[in-house]
């Protein structure tokens, strides 16, 4: 597999280690094993409620997960808000509904965490907001609040603001389910892009189209747990496990 | 700001266009019932206005004891040889608001089509009133005539500068428009005889030396060319100063005016400079510069954890130091320790200024320009009044109204953002606190927590502290209103969406950071209609006051000008007056926070 030739070639940069997640009775996470490579571009599929957001959401600590190790970029997630972080400056992260600050302008939105995280100077951050908008393909709505813009512009500006931030992962928790069908290609793109450039990537996503043609490997989950991994070759033309079977007949 | 989107737009429809008499019969009389309901309250609202002014117009009413009055209800027993302060401090005011206004470059227009229905709205008002009040005939005719002028200035304006489209074309800025009213209103001190007038031989003449108008009308002329001179003086220079620098100095200077501005009307100017010179001075510098040059060193970004326990040491130290003041173990300048305190914050937050030389710069002038505004805001409060006054306060009438109200709504509206994140906090002490603190204000009447502060509390006070009746007012209504106000914006906190926390959380915003920048930003203008509302409330409540002895607008006019051997009895008119008074400030405040939401609303989903 792909994941062990990787493994071997680049450093890990994602680990987890029988990870475990509860919210009170309910357990959303059994062990969850996994380790992702640098620039590696998995695609994390499953049908609702199977947990993939909320293990996505645990590597950058939105979620605390109870049991088990996450270890990213070589720091090991802890209580410890330093570690926290540290991690969270080094991760991006899109939301399925974008999250952009309703009340700052794109470049605000754009330019806040490397002003204020980064420490970085003003002009610097806004050359660099700037560039980032012309990377994603609009430049000319800077000035605009986000509620002016469509959706898969805000979308694209989500990504910017993640990007500012100079993350080594990027994290995606279904980036096109909230849009409207022709802007969904817009937002796709641009991650395309940016899995072409070398970010190590990890996408929720039901976009199978984009599974098949950007990831390096494929996770299917169900229930809380890893059912089957592979290439996306493997994975969408000879599935070993019945669920998986069962997920794919039901979907494409 | 950027410009809108211009949609293009095939063709709009036509709009219909109404004769009166169709609208009418559209609104008015559609059906049965409907024409029962109007003229029902029809009659209803033409019997209140007859009522009201056959009250105000009554030959029995005494206006007289209003006007001649008028500066006991705006300023109590303010000494009149002092009154230039208060002219001072109007005069400061004007001065901000013109520049204010060019600063924001009020560029609104008023139509004249407006303008002139305005006009003729006033002259249908003035016909109907003098077709329904109960009065003389002769004066009937007096305001006919005065109908007939103005729906005559509206009707020239309306057809004299008739455009294309049958209304008016061209408009006149909104400045200058209110401009010439309030010019109209000045005018009015100078020709109408307010207050004690006789008519003799063809000539108005002063009956007393207590008429407002003639001490006032060259002041306020003043007032108002200050005002058109400070906004002209604006426009000509804010192309050469930066806009973002110029309307934050304003911002400045408007929050701290009522501080300043209140020590000017309260302290006398010829205080001890010489202990300003070998004391308050090389005190504000050493801590400007020692406590930089701390903070410089303080936010080195290779320091790690022995900043923080530095900044712990001063904080221990500062208050150490008010332990020791309340034993009166060793005597010291309380300037000394409120700088101790306000080093030890500071040296607390220094890690996040850790960065390059500049931000380091940044912070530390940031420090010295707070160690100048709270020196010279301690020394200007510990300096003795030489201010000789009658009455419990040195403030009366509306003055002490509009110093209670707004001191209050300034000092409350950080106080109840800090009680309502304390509220919504995740640590359990500052929730507990802030919890118990909210409702057990909100479980007491203000009249209660008023007695409280002005007559209770300063028996609990340590020996040789004092607390003058206006600071324990305003304290106490501080205490009282941040209480209410953190519901409000506690309210707009939880409309806060979750992926927001989330959102600003994965960019790696520290916990402040995210608060002040994302979620207050937002609370706040979801709670603006509410927040409104209570400042409108905390404005008319200080009549409230008025039970624990302060002279305020109600009690002037209530108990004070009914008690002249003059007056004796003439109450009416004086409450009319200040309710008068009440609404137009309440009325305005409401009408600005529609202007502000509209606003606001600008980048919303």
């Amino acid at each position: 597999m792909s994941a062990e030739i990787a493994h071997e070639t680049r450093s890990d940069m994602i680990v987890c280690e029988n990870v475990d997640k509860w919210f009170g009775d309910f357990q959303a996470l059994k062990g969850v094993t996994a380790t992702i490579a640098e620039q590696e571009v998995v695609v994390v599929l499953g049908p609702s409620g199977s947990g993939k957001s909320t293990w996505i959401r645990c590597i950058n600590r939105l979620e605390a997960h109870q049991k088990g190790t996450i270890v990213v970029d070589g720091v090991e997630l802890t209580n410890d808000l330093r570690n926290i972080e540290k991690i969270r400056s080094e991760v991006g992260m899109v939301f399925q509904q974008f999250n952009l600050f309703p009340h700052l302008t794109v470049r605000d939105n754009v330019t806040l965490a490397p002003k204020w995280v980064r420490k970085m100077p003003k002009t610097d951050a806004e050359k660099k907001a700037d560039e980032l908008l012309e990377m994603v393909g609009i430049p000319e709505q800077a000035a605009k609040y986000p509620g002016q813009l469509s959706g898969g512009q805000q979308q694209r500006v989500a990504i910017a603001r993640a990007l500012a931030m100079e993350p080594r992962i990027m994290l995606f928790d279904e980036p096109t389910s909230a849009l409207d069908p022709e802007m969904i290609k817009e937002v796709l793109d641009v991650m395309r892009d940016l899995a072409l450039g070398g970010m190590t990537m990890m996408v929720v996503t039901h976009e199978m189209g984009f599974a098949r043609e950007v990831a390096d490997r494929v996770i299917f989950m169900e229930s809380g747990e890893i059912v089957e991994e592979g290439t996306p070759e493997h994975f969408f033309t000879n599935p070993t496990e019945d669920r998986t079977k069962l997920f794919l007949s039901q979907i494409l | 700001m950027n410009e809108p989107t211009i949609l293009k737009v095939t063709s709009r429809p036509e709009e219909v266009s109404r004769s009166p008499r169709e609208w009418v019969r559209k609104n008015l009389f559609a059906n049965i019932p409907n024409t029962v309901l109007t003229l029902v309250f029809g009659a209803v609202a033409i019997y209140a206005i007859r009522a009201l002014l056959g009250f105000i117009l009554s030959g029995e009413r005494r206006w007289g004891a209003v006007a001649t009055n008028m500066r006991l209800l705006m300023a109590q027993g303010y000494p009149a040889d002092q009154f230039v302060r208060v002219w001072f401090t109007l005069g400061s005011l004007m001065a901000l608001t013109g520049l204010t206004l060019a600063a924001w470059r009020a560029a609104g227009r008023l139509s004249i089509g407006k303008i002139s229905i305005w006009v003729m709205n006033t002259g249908a008002i003035f016909a109907l009133f003098a077709v329904i009040a109960p009065i003389s005939w002769a004066s009937r005719i007096g305001w006919l005539i005065a109908a007939a002028i103005l729906l005559s200035i509206g009707l020239g304006l309306w057809f004299g500068l008739r455009g294309e489209k049958k209304r008016p074309s061209g408009s006149v800025p909104t400045v200058w428009f209110a401009f010439g009213l309030l010019g109209v209103l000045v005018l009015s001190l100078w020709t109408v005889p307010f207050g004690h007038y006789a008519f003799v031989e063809g000539e108005f003449i002063a009956e007393s030396g207590r008429t407002v108008a003639t001490s006032t009308k060259l002041p306020f002329t003043v007032m108002w060319l200050i005002l058109i001179g400070a906004y002209l003086f604006g426009v000509l220079i804010r192309e050469r100063i930066p806009g973002s620098r110029a309307k934050g100095f304003l911002i400045a200077l408007w929050f701290l005016s009522p501080f300043i501005l209140n020590w000017i009307v309260l302290r006398d100017p010829d205080f001890d400079y010489a202990h300003i010179a070998s004391t308050d001075i090389p005190l504000a510098l050493l801590f400007a510069i020692g406590g930089g040059l701390a903070l410089y060193l303080l936010s080195k970004p290779d320091l790690g954890e022995i900043g923080r326990i530095v900044a712990i040491g001063f904080l221990l130290f500062a208050v150490f130091n008010w332990i020791a003041a309340f034993f009166g173990w060793y005597p010291m300048l309380q300037k000394v320790r409120i700088s101790f305190v306000l080093l030890a914050l500071a040296a607390l937050i220094s890690p996040n200024f850790a960065s390059d030389r500049k931000t380091r710069l940044r912070f530390v002038t940031g420090w010295i320009v707070l160690i100048a505004v709270s020196h010279w805001l301690i020394t200007a409060i510990n300096s003795p009044s030489t201010l000789e006054l009658q009455g419990p306060t040195y403030l009366g009438g509306f003055s002490l109204t509009l110093f209670v109200a707004v001191l209050t709504l300034l000092l409350s509206f950080p106080l109840g953002v800090l009680l309502a994140l304390g509220r919504t906090s995740s640590m359990p002490i500052a929730r507990v606190l802030s919890t118990v603190y909210i409702e057990s204000i909100r479980g007491v009447p203000l009249i209660t927590i008023l007695f409280f502060f002005s007559n209770i509390l300063p028996l609990f006070l340590p020996e040789g502290m004092e607390i003058a009746e206006l600071a324990a007012i305003v304290t106490g209504y501080t205490l009282f209103s941040a209480a209410y106000l953190a519901e409000n914006v506690r309210g707009g906190l939880q409309s806060v969406m979750r992926g927001q926390y989330e959102a600003a959380d994965a960019i790696g915003l520290t916990t402040s950071q995210r608060t002040g920048f994302i979620i207050v930003p937002q609370a706040l203008r979801v709670s603006i209609p509410p927040l409104v509302g209570q400042a409108i409330g905390v404005f008319k409540e200080t009549s409230l006051v008025a039970i624990v002895g302060a002279f305020d607008l109600l009690r002037i006019a209530a108990y004070v000008v009914p008690a002249q051997t003059e007056f004796l009895g003439v109450k009416r008119e004086g409450l009319l007056l200040i309710s008068a008074i009440y609404f137009i400030v309440a009325f305005s405040m409401s009408k600005y926070s529609q202007k502000l939401e509209e606003r606001v609303g600008l980048g919303e989903r």
